[in-house]
């Protein structure tokens, strides 16, 4: 074991906490979904590339700044996940077979990605691309930045939104015992479209993130399913805040690992989290 | 106001309710009282919406509601206090009765209801903030009465809000329904405390194994000694 040095150590923790905003804007549609949808979508993961893709082809063929795609890329699947969510209880699939089904959308998108963009690694370039500053001697690059800002703003705003208002408020209702949220005027389908609208749209924004910060290759949608659902696990289904806290706590222990060990340990980290969670809160998962 | 015609409902294959027709006038303060497994659960949710009826119809003050979606029924005028209250117990009191008040009409008068609801249930006024499952069972029956009540009904119904509580409870609890029926609001209440639910109501019925067996005033029915037989475990003279 190596002892880095302090600033290096530090350079380390930042850089966690800058993957473990990652983390937590890739987990939050997925746990609000399976928390109050029962909805296990591992399509989420492909719909963040699919969107990180698409935002990566407007931006570097049509030539339109990155970050203007969020008024395109997410409206357009909040659609999708209102389709999805529409066909889900249409035909009635069980959480556990949701699982399955959305899998297969997953390796659907992986290969279509592949068919249209090709395995090759594809690196956005933009004007955030390597614009960094420098704050007490450590690095703080623009995208990765960016992401843990609109992470954390998109989380609030989500718990604010769960907490203050009706609509929040019947959604937790509807996800406790939606028979009764229905016999006071819940209307539980259209507020499980519109829900999984959003958790979609969340995986559009954490798509545009993704292709703001790293290389795209489409073989890497199933490389960010375990942590995610680790930290989404971690961070309580159905959460709002849970994903920031679990996402950066998992974020962190990966990269200090990291500096002190050597790379081969950040999923060792992540997972080791996650099995000793499920051993000693059974009843939350 | 409440007119109930040869209501069928069914499990799958097995039938619970069959052909109960039934009367509520409005003011009234009407039980159905019954062993368990009667149908009397059963009748109470498909009356809110919560099971469908697979023939028969249910007419609330003239508007067929037999076939409307389960969210509509509140709209239409209905509440209910269900079967061990289910409250939404992660949530905080305050929120359960917010969120009886969801609809736009009900939440217009949101301050207005929840201070007559504070009124009724003073204790409940010192429990807003706190999670509705950590109360004990007879403050979560307020709050279930209460959130019904927040949504402004026309017709209240009530199952077995006796049911678990404990004797002293008991008779504040059906004090309250008492208060709340001579204010006004329609109650159709549900119960296996025969005796306590018959000298609260003016008429009632009695239902065994899914079928009206006897109706009447409250008062008649209480002397029948089929009835103080077989519910009061009284025998005659
Ligand atoms: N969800 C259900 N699925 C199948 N059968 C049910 C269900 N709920 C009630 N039943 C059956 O319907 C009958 C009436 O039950 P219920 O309405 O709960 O009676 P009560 O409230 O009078 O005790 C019983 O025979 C019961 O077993
Ligand atoms: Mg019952």
């Amino acid at each position: 074991m190596a002892i880095p040095s302090l600033n290096l150590l530090l350079q380390s923790i930042l850089s966690g906490i800058f993957i473990g905003g990652m983390y937590a804007m890739t987990g939050l549609g997925l746990g609000l979904a399976w928390g109050l949808l029962r909805q296990i979508n591992l399509a989420h993961f492909g719909f963040v590339f699919l969107s990180a893709y698409l935002c990566y082809q407007m931006s570097t063929v049509g030539g339109i700044d990155p970050l203007l795609t969020v008024f395109v890329l997410p409206p357009a699947f909040f659609c999708v996940g209102v389709a999805m969510q529409w066909v889900l209880s249409r035909f009635r699939i069980s959480a556990f077979n949701s699982l399955l089904v959305t899998f297969g959308v997953t390796v659907m998108i992986e290969s279509g990605i592949q068919y249209v963009w090709t395995a090759d690694f594809r690196k956005m370039q933009s004007v955030y691309a390597e614009e960094k500053f420098v704050v007490g001697g450590l690095f703080v690059p623009l995208p990765e930045f960016l992401t843990l800002a609109v992470a954390v703003a998109l989380s609030f705003a989500i718990w604010a939104a769960m907490r203050f208002t009706d609509l929040g408020k019947a959604m937790r209702a509807m996800a406790e015992d939606a028979p009764i949220a229905a016999a006071f005027g819940i209307n539980e389908r259209g507020l499980s479209l519109a829900l999984s609208g959003i958790c979609v749209a969340l995986a559009s924004v954490a798509g545009i993130c993704f292709a703001l910060t790293f290389t795209l290759t489409p073989t890497q949608i199933f490389s960010w399913v375990g942590v995610v659902f680790a930290v989404v696990m971690l961070g309580g289904l159905g959460s709002a805040l849970g994903p920031l806290v679990s996402g950066i706590v998992i974020g962190v222990s990966e990269a200090v690992a990291m500096a002190l060990f050597a790379p081969s340990w950040a999923p060792i980290v992540s997972f080791s989290l996650l099995i000793l969670m499920l051993l000693f809160r059974p009843g939350k998962a | 106001m409440l007119e109930v015609e040869n209501l069928r409902v069914a499990y799958g294959a097995a039938t619970a309710l069959w052909d109960v027709s039934l009367k509520v006038g409005k003011g009234e303060l009407v039980c159905v009282v019954g062993p368990n497994g009667a149908g009397k659960t059963t009748l109470i949710g498909t009356l809110a919406g919560l099971n469908r009826a697979s023939s028969g119809r249910m007419v609330l003050d003239g508007n067929d509601v037999t076939r409307l979606a389960p969210h509509r029924f509140c709209a239409a005028g209905i509440a209910i206090v269900p079967e061990s209250r289910r409250l939404f117990t992660g949530m905080t009191v305050l929120e359960n009765l917010e969120l009886g008040s969801f609809l736009p009409a009900a939440r217009e008068r949101r301050r207005e209801t929840l201070e007559q609801v504070c009124e009724l249930f003073p204790a409940v006024r010192q429990k807003l903030a706190m999670p509705a499952g950590s109360l004990s069972g007879g403050q979560q029956q307020m709050v279930a009465i209460g959130r019904a009540l927040m949504a402004r009904p026309r017709l209240l119904l009530l199952d077995e809000p006796s049911l678990g509580l404990a004797p002293s409870i008991v008779m504040d609890m059906f004090d309250s329904i008492r208060r709340i029926n001579a204010e006004g609001l329609t109650v159709l209440l549900v119960e296996q405390n025969v005796s306590m639910a018959m000298a609260l109501a003016t008429r009632a019925y009695v239902l065994e194994e899914g079928r009206i067996v006897m109706d009447g005033s409250a008062g008649d029915l209480i002397r029948r000694p089929e009835i103080r037989k077989a519910y009061l475990g009284l025998e005659e003279g």
